[in-house]
């Protein structure tokens, strides 16, 4: 199974093809070779760009600030008081993404961050929650 | 977490089911917060702990329940967000719901976020149990200008839902009226299935908005109260190090000065050397008579309130005239049988080592005192709120120890008692970082009554050696900490933490849940110090406490520079770090004080860092296994003498005396 998850170089999730999100009878069918992410919904070719040992050594990974898509932050750089909305959780489809889904944390979740420092704080819904300043670069989010 | 067993009572053996509707055992449950155990309260008339911080009910609590014309048996549970078991109490809930086949559930929510309970529901409904829906702080709903449609949502979730204000106790009436009602809830097992959690929760969730649409709304507040206030201001970059400090320093002044400082002098004092002691040491010479004579002595009892750790508010001095332990033969009381024993039992309650006048002064006169004001204050921060906001402030620092901030409740719980903060490291999520904390726990962090003793150990220093002390304990912390984050090289679990709204501490949660903790406490201390008391006295009887110096000399007094009769302080650490530094208190400011300033700093240092007492030991074997707990106290014991003695050593260069 390992073997077939595809991770998003956007967001870092891990899914199986089948879970793509793209539309079932699209018209590219079989010629089309891009996959798109159930976590953030960013289209990529299936087979990742190779990351050269260039951007290792100057720390950089697939998930390059460069690559985001328009109007998506991660959501350690979202200012104090700003609503968005949850793009991507990030990371390995894991154990984050169950204890931040019983929260209601999920894609699509509208957040206010409180903020940013000692650690950064959101509200989903009434709930506030404490995120590592880590994962929170990690999570994608779409300012509003 | 300490339990409050009086309240667990057993099930009753299945009776039999009179109607459909009977429910023989009702089970509350919901998310963390939602007011359950106060609902709990309402419907039971006994009282349970009711918790703040995600994860401190571990214990499930029962109580017999007078609804209408049944009696049922009523279960309380931990809070849960899911019924993945993620966690331990996760699993207690999960275990308890799965093993009570025949229970009804009835879920307790928040009504103003009601999407997460009815993530819960959702779950809860795939085990095709009865269940009723209280839709908890309605009136909190209400002020929002939020709505819910209570007959739809049951309509849709096929269950009655009932909306209350337990803290009030309104709508009780009708839920128990409901709990007679409750019915099967409508599955939505469709969208749920699948291995992955995440997936079934985003579906869940899903379904979730669809209901809620058209049932439920609410605004968000317009302005922050107080307590709001407060609770940004616990979390605020350097606000919030104000706050912590201005906590810290509250509890210090309460537990250092009140606690360890006004109470134990008035117990230790007042009570036991001017009132118990005597009373006894009367009775048994009258009981068993030999020739002797006990000292006659003025002990001063002064009265007041602690300003600063050196000012007193006075209000005056109460000096009474009693006898005292110490005493003389006569000259023709030696030899004969019968003064021997009488001698013996004399002296193993009323003498040097004596069960009263040594093991029960020191745990209800020194350690009690201290025990239950760490307790109180720590409750009420429990139940305000406090922790969690304390974790967001430390998890920078406890990343660097490979740890995350939820690690910072056992070690101020370890404050209060290693061994029960040894057994609260399972809100950890690794393994790992339960060992490590552990560790700490076990090597740096000195319970209340250790460090009551350790405060009161201070004032025979100059302030900067006093500080020079915490600073090397919160290093060694740090350093150890850290070592072992790069030795495992593992980085620490992901940190999300629910943050609960901060609260007004509740007198009868407090109150309860400190005596709880106390009751726990106190089975387990005062054995231990009778039993420490016993062995001092024995060895005393024997003439081995003197070759036991011996043995221990070239450590202690090569090593570390200390009278060779400290050996005896180590030797009672084993049974309790607390009372092996209460040897020291008395060596260092007692009637006959023998230790320099600088003996009694290498001292304080390697008590505080010894080996964790005999109690805690074995709860480390219990929880991590025999082989970490033997390899604990192998890697501390050299390190506490090791770092002891490195600072004999360095004497001469440190600002003391």
């Amino acid at each position: 199974m390992a073997a077939d998850l595809l991770t998003c170089p956007l967001c870092g999730f891990a899914f199986e093809k089948v879970d793509t999100l793209c539309a079932h009878g699209c018209p590219l069918g079989a010629m089309c070779h891009l996959v798109r992410c159930p976590g953030c919904g960013y289209e990529f070719p299936e087979k990742p760009r190779t990351v050269s040992w260039m951007d290792r050594l100057l720390g950089r990974t697939a998930t390059g600030g460069a690559d985001l898509p328009e109007g998506v932050r991660p959501l350690a750089e979202l200012e104090s008081g700003a609503a968005a909305t949850v793009a991507c959780l990030g990371g390995k489809n894991g154990d984050r993404h169950g204890t931040l889904s019983v929260f209601g944390f999920l894609p699509g979740a509208e957040i206010t961050l409180l903020q940013q420092r000692p650690a950064c704080v959101v509200r989903v819904g009434e709930t506030e929650l404490a995120i590592d300043a880590d994962i929170a670069r990690e999570i994608l989010v779409r300012p509003v | 977490m300490p339990t409050l067993e009086t309240r667990d009572r057993p099930l009753p053996h299945a009776p039999g089911r009179e109607g459909a509707r009977e429910a023989a055992t009702l089970v509350l449950v919901g998310n963390a917060n939602v007011g359950k155990s106060v609902l709990f309260r309402n419907l039971t008339n006994r009282y349970v702990t009711v918790s703040n911080y995600p994860g401190t009910t571990v214990e499930i609590v029962r109580a017999r329940a007078d609804l209408g014309d049944r009696t049922v048996e009523v279960v309380d549970t931990p809070g849960i967000n899911d019924l993945s078991p993620r966690s331990e109490d996760a699993r207690v809930a999960r275990d308890l719901l799965l093993e009570s086949d025949d229970a009804t559930i009835l879920q307790v929510a928040d009504a103003k976020n009601l999407r997460r309970a009815l993530l819960l529901t959702l779950q809860l409904a795939e085990l095709g149990r009865p269940m009723v829906l209280a839709l908890n702080m309605h009136d909190e709903l209400e002020e929002r200008g939020g709505r819910i449609d209570v007959e739809a949502l049951s309509e849709i979730l096929g269950i009655p839902v009932v909306p209350t204000v337990a803290v009030r106790d309104r709508g009780t009436e009708e839920l128990i009226e409901a709990i007679d009602e409750a019915r099967i809830p409508r599955r939505f097992g469709r969208i749920l299935e699948g291995n992955d959690e995440y997936a079934r929760n985003r579906a869940a969730l899903e379904r979730v908005t669809d209901i809620l649409e058209s049932t439920w709304a609410i605004e968000q507040p317009r302005h922050a109260s107080l307590r709001v206030r407060l609770g940004f201001w616990a979390m605020h970059p350097w606000k919030g190090l104000g706050v912590l400090g201005l906590v810290l320093g509250a509890v210090f002044w309460f537990v250092g000065l009140l606690g360890a400082g006004t109470l134990v002098d008035f117990f230790e004092v007042a009570i036991f050397q001017q009132r118990i002691g005597p009373l006894v040491i009367r009775f048994l010479d009258a009981l068993l008579p030999f020739g002797h004579a006990h000292a006659v002595e003025t002990v001063a009892h002064p009265i007041g309130l602690p300003v600063t750790p050196v000012h007193e508010w006075t209000v005056g001095t109460l000096s009474r005239e009693v006898v005292v332990p110490g005493y003389e033969l006569a000259a023709n009381g030696a030899g004969a049988w019968w003064p021997s024993v009488s001698r013996f039992v004399h002296d193993l309650f009323v003498g040097e080592y004596g069960l009263i006048t040594m093991g029960l002064s020191y745990a209800f006169a020194i350690v009690l005192p201290i025990v239950t004001t760490f307790f109180l204050a720590f409750s009420v921060l429990e139940d305000s709120g406090y922790f969690p906001r304390m974790a967001i402030m430390v998890n920078r620092l406890f990343r660097k120890m490979g740890l995350n901030g939820k690690a910072v409740l056992p070690m101020i719980l370890g404050l209060g008692c290693d061994t029960m903060a040894t057994m609260s490291t399972r809100i950890l999520e690794t393994r790992r970082e339960r060992i490590v904390t552990t560790l700490l726990l076990a090597l740096a962090v000195p319970c209340s009554a250790q460090l009551g003793v350790l405060l009161a150990m201070t004032t025979a220093l100059s302030l900067p050696a006093a500080m020079l002390w915490v600073v090397v304990i919160v290093g060694v912390i740090l350093f150890v900490g850290w070592l072992t984050a790069r030795l495992w090289g593992a980085s620490s679990s992901e940190f999300v933490l629910e943050v609960p709204p901060m609260r007004w501490p509740q007198a009868s949660n407090v109150l309860v849940k400190t005596y709880g903790r106390l009751k726990w406490y106190l089975k387990e201390v005062v054995p231990l110090f009778l039993l420490g008391t016993f062995v001092l006295f024995v060895l005393d009887e024997l003439d081995l406490l003197g070759r036991i110096a011996d043995i221990g000399e070239p450590l202690v007094t090569g090593w570390l520079g200390l009278p060779s009769d400290m050996t005896n302080a180590f030797l009672v650490g084993f049974l309790r770090r607390d009372f092996g530094a209460v040897y020291i208190l008395d060596a260092a400011t007692g009637p006959n004080a023998v230790l320099s300033p600088h003996q009694i700093f290498v001292a304080m240092i390697t008590i505080t860092l010894f080996i964790p007492c005999f109690a805690n030991l074995l709860i480390i074997a219990r929880e991590h296994g025999v082989r970490v707990a033997v390899r604990m106290s192998a890697f501390i014991f050299p390190f506490a003498f090791l770092v002891g003695g490195t600072f004999h050593q360095l004497g001469a260069w440190l600002p003391i005396s």
